[in-house]
């Protein structure tokens, strides 16, 4: 499977991935560091002194340049060493590796339905294109995409949780903890992260399924007999193949962002919620830990998505 | 429902309501008209050991050690894991014994002899020893922050097996109070040694409950320990805090049946509470006071015409109906009515009046007005506060100017050395005993003095002699002197105190609201 083509694409993006990490963490310290205010005073409590605050930027090297501080913590990051979070003194890879988990269950869970529901959508949309259903689909759409993912979440919790009591309004369980509460809980989240999601992956299906089935060589199937259903599934979807991963592909980072606004609604202590909060409070490590994993995630998605396209299509290599 | 919600409404017997009860009334309206008339003769209902409460948590905590944290919102998890050496009255924060009587031999010697039979939850006896290790650490830790409210302490002494003697650099009768704070929080300090730094995240006390877990940001469970020292309190076999920073969803939370408790709500979520049926909705004043901060070293501010004026020109009343929607107590002063040394004297002193604004803004030689800035926080209450402060003071002709931001970041730049803006539109979230708050705000180079000014001779001679003596009625009497100063200067606007709002389950039982207004949960226990 993995032919000399595939290699050198993996090998690529590995280096390419390294200023990409370098830079992005630079920049999100950065700026950090511009916005006014430091985490000294919120460490140094309700009975602050001078003093005090300036013990503490000493205590905690917050006095040291800008770029000492970010080596120092690049270099510790590079080890796998994420620091601890200095608001609350809890090691960041402890926290990233409680909260991780219930974003990617979100996202994954959001992916699905989007992906589920928005292919057959398109496909059946571009099979009669301007039919009264490809309408109806594409207005469905429209909605999806027009809908805010806060707006739709605070709906899916009045109904759904306060009025019905069919799921919880707030929170997440471990999936280890227990498979099935997490599910239960995951469940309004992701259908309001979906939403959006939906909407894109069966507009874009549908435009590039009606363009490939307009191509002449849908013609010769036609002229070889083959059915309407197998050109459409057989023939149409391996050719879309590859529109549809880059659809996928976004759309997957794309939600792992969004997720800062559903966590929040329903109190998910995901990565948005920690990242969220370390901003707030200036908690530099935090937010860097994060930054961090993010991209590497970010990264590793692509890397998936670029070995994926060869598989899909020989001709990219 | 039963009819036993609120040891506040059972202890009515044969009293008359003063206003704290008749608020925590007024608010739990509907538990009272549910409620049987039998409620009122049943005396002391037994409280019913175990089950789980779940409570939204409004923050993460900063530390688990009362010594190296330092937000407000701590202490409500802090006090269900340590017992205080000393302990206050929930209605009028008057401190009393608690782990530990004191008494004042001479000014500059306080004795402290701890009760018997007090054990930390690792089983090591809360001794004279631990008590002395734990002021030395609070006064010399270099991750203490507490050393300040320590500071009039020179040495701590073993006097006996349940006896310590602080010798002390200057009289203080503060420290009673300021050891039902933070500091008279006892860890074992066989933890403190065994942990090193990590005992900030695995606290050790000899509180009702002893420490289970806290993953940051998400939950902190404590669970009932056996060998509490007192039979009469700590009834619950557990707590849970589910953390949820954003208070309409922590509401939700409990709306839905997964939490059963959420507090410090704003009052704007009052109709929530009130349309959920299985719903207490619980208030009573607080500390709390939501003011406008001078930075008294800038123009026109120090001039005192000019802070008067602004004293006059707020409409308290207006704002506490607008901004809290009714549900506050107008400001007068730093103190609520109920705190036992409030001073009606005072009170009066700025009636809202226009006409004398302008006079004084004429007299300081502003008739034609003139422009603050202001710093502000961007969540939508303190927004809405300061549209409604800008409107009142426009009819002076001050414009007010805006700079909103988070709030370590404008109270940074206000209170820090940049010294940006020219007013601080935020809160004082109170402290037990009022000479900490006159220290804390305005001693010559208090932090929360942003001018960093002495304000009068008078006031510095003042602010000492509220630690002199430890005869409450002689401390109030100089409280009344000080507060006095304070606002005939006009230091500050206060505006108005917020009351504790709380949504509670019908399930709970035995809930009081205390005038610091951070929930503590010793009396609390579970229907059913």
């Amino acid at each position: 499977m993995l032919t000399a083509a595939r290699r050198a694409v993996i090998r690529r993006r590995l280096l390419q991935a390294v200023p990409v990490l370098v830079l992005a963490t630079l920049v999100v310290f950065g700026l950090l560091k511009l916005m006014p205010g430091d985490i000294a005073i919120t460490l140094a409590g309700e009975n602050a002194t001078d003093e005090r605050i300036n013990e503490i930027r000493e205590m905690y090297g917050l006095n040291r340049p800008f770029l000492v501080q970010y080596g120092s913590w690049l270099a510790h990051a590079l080890t796998g060493d994420l620091s601890k979070s200095l608001a609350s003194g809890e090691a960041v890879a402890t926290s990233i590796a409680r909260s991780f988990p219930n974003t990617l269950l979100i996202v994954l869970l959001a992916m699905g339905v989007a992906l589920v529901l928005g292919i057959p959508l398109g496909i059946l949309a571009a099979s009669k294109p301007d039919s009264l259903l490809d309408r109806v689909v594409t207005s469905i759409a429209s909605l999806g995409i027009a809908v805010p993912s806060f707006w739709l979440a605070m709906i899916l919790v009045a109904w759904f949780a306060l009025e019905w009591g069919w799921f919880p309004a707030t929170g997440s369980v471990a999936l280890g903890q227990d498979p099935i509460k997490a599910l239960h809980h995951a469940v309004l989240p992701a259908l309001a992260l979906a939403g959006g999601g939906l909407a894109e992956v069966s507009r874009q299906l549908r435009s590039s399924m009606v363009e490939y089935l307009s191509s002449s060589p849908v013609r010769t199937l036609h002229a070889k007999g083959l059915s309407s259903m197998s050109i459409l599934w057989k023939h149409g979807l391996k050719n879309v193949g590859v529109n549809l991963l880059t659809v996928a592909t976004l759309l997957f980072n794309r939600m792992l962002a969004a997720t800062v606004v559903v966590e929040a609604v329903f109190a998910i202590p995901g990565m948005g919620n920690l990242i969220v909060n370390g901003a707030l409070h200036r908690d530099l490590p935090v937010v860097q830990g994060v930054v961090f994993v993010m991209v590497l995630v970010v990264i590793t998605v692509n890397l998936v998505a670029d070995v994926l396209y060869t598989v899909l299509d020989p001709r990219i290599g | 429902m039963t009819d036993r919600h609120d040891d506040a409404t059972l202890n009515l017997e044969g009293r008359t309501l003063n206003r704290r009860e008749w608020l925590s009334l007024t608010g739990a309206g509907i538990v009272m008209a549910a409620s049987s008339p039998g409620a009122f003769a049943q005396g002391t209902p037994v409280s019913k050991r175990g089950g789980v409460l779940r409570v939204s948590g409004s923050a993460n905590p900063s530390s688990l050690d009362p010594a190296t944290g330092g937000a407000g919102t701590d202490h409500t998890y802090l006090w269900t894991i340590f017992d205080t050496l000393v302990e206050w009255d929930y209605d009028t924060l008057k401190p009393k014994p608690g782990m530990a009587e004191w008494s004042y031999p001479d000014a500059k010697t306080m004795l402290i002899n701890i009760k018997p039979g007090i054990t930390f939850h690792d089983d090591t006896p809360c001794d004279a020893q631990a008590v002395k290790f734990n002021l030395d650490r609070g006064r010399q830790d270099q991750r203490s922050n507490i050393k300040a409210d320590l500071s009039s302490i020179a040495s701590v002494d073993v006097t006996g097996p349940l006896q310590v003697k602080l010798t002390l650099l200057r009289p203080d009768t503060a420290l009673p109070a300021i050891l039902s704070d933070r500091a008279g929080m006892m860890y074992s300090p066989k933890a403190v040694r065994d942990f090193g730094n990590d005992h900030d995240r695995k606290p050790v006390g000899a509180g009702p409950w002893k420490f289970v877990s806290w993953a940051d940001n998400q939950k902190i469970v404590v669970t009932h320990y056996d060998k509490y020292w007192r039979s009469d309190r700590g009834f619950l076999g557990g707590i849970e805090f589910s953390i949820i920073p954003e208070l309409a969803t922590g509401l939700r939370s409990v709306v839905a049946g997964q939490n059963d408790m959420a507090y410090a709500l704003p009052p704007r979520l009052k109709p929530i509470i009130e349309k959920s049926k299985d719903l207490n909705l619980v208030t009573g004043p607080t500390l709390y006071c939501l003011q406008l901060y001078f930075n008294l070293a800038k123009k026109p501010l120090d001039n005192v015409k000019v802070r008067q004026a602004i004293n006059y020109a707020v409409d308290r009343e207006a704002f506490v109906k607008l901004a809290l929607s009714g549900m506050g107590e107008a400001a007068t002063m730093q103190l609520p009515k109920s705190h036992w040394a409030y001073d009606p004297s005072v009170a009066t002193l700025y009636p809202h009046d226009l006409n004398k604004a302008r006079a004084l803004l004429d007299e300081a030689g502003f008739k034609n007005g003139f422009e603050l800035v202001v710093g502000g926080y961007t969540d939508q209450d303190s927004v809405r506060r300061g549209e409604i402060i800008m409107e009142q003071l426009a009819k002076v002709g001050i414009k007010l100017k805006f700079i909103n931001g988070t709030v370590p970041e404008i109270s940074g730049q206000f209170f820090g050395n940049e010294k940006k803006f020219d007013v601080l539109l935020s809160a004082w979230t109170g402290r037990p005993d009022p000479a900490m708050t006159y220290g804390l705000m305005y001693a010559k180079d208090a932090y929360f003095n942003a001018g960093r000014v002495e304000v009068s001779p008078e006031l510095s001679t003042l602010l000492q002699e509220s630690r002199a003596s430890e005869n409450i009625e002689t401390r109030k009497q100089v409280f009344a002197k000080i507060q006095r100063i304070i606002m005939e200067q006009g230091l500050v606007a206060p505006l108005a105190f917020t009351l504790e709002f709380n949504a509670i389950s019908k399930k709970v039982q035995g809930y009081k609201p205390n005038l610091l207004g951070k929930p503590k949960y010793e009396f609390l226990s579970m229907a059913g």
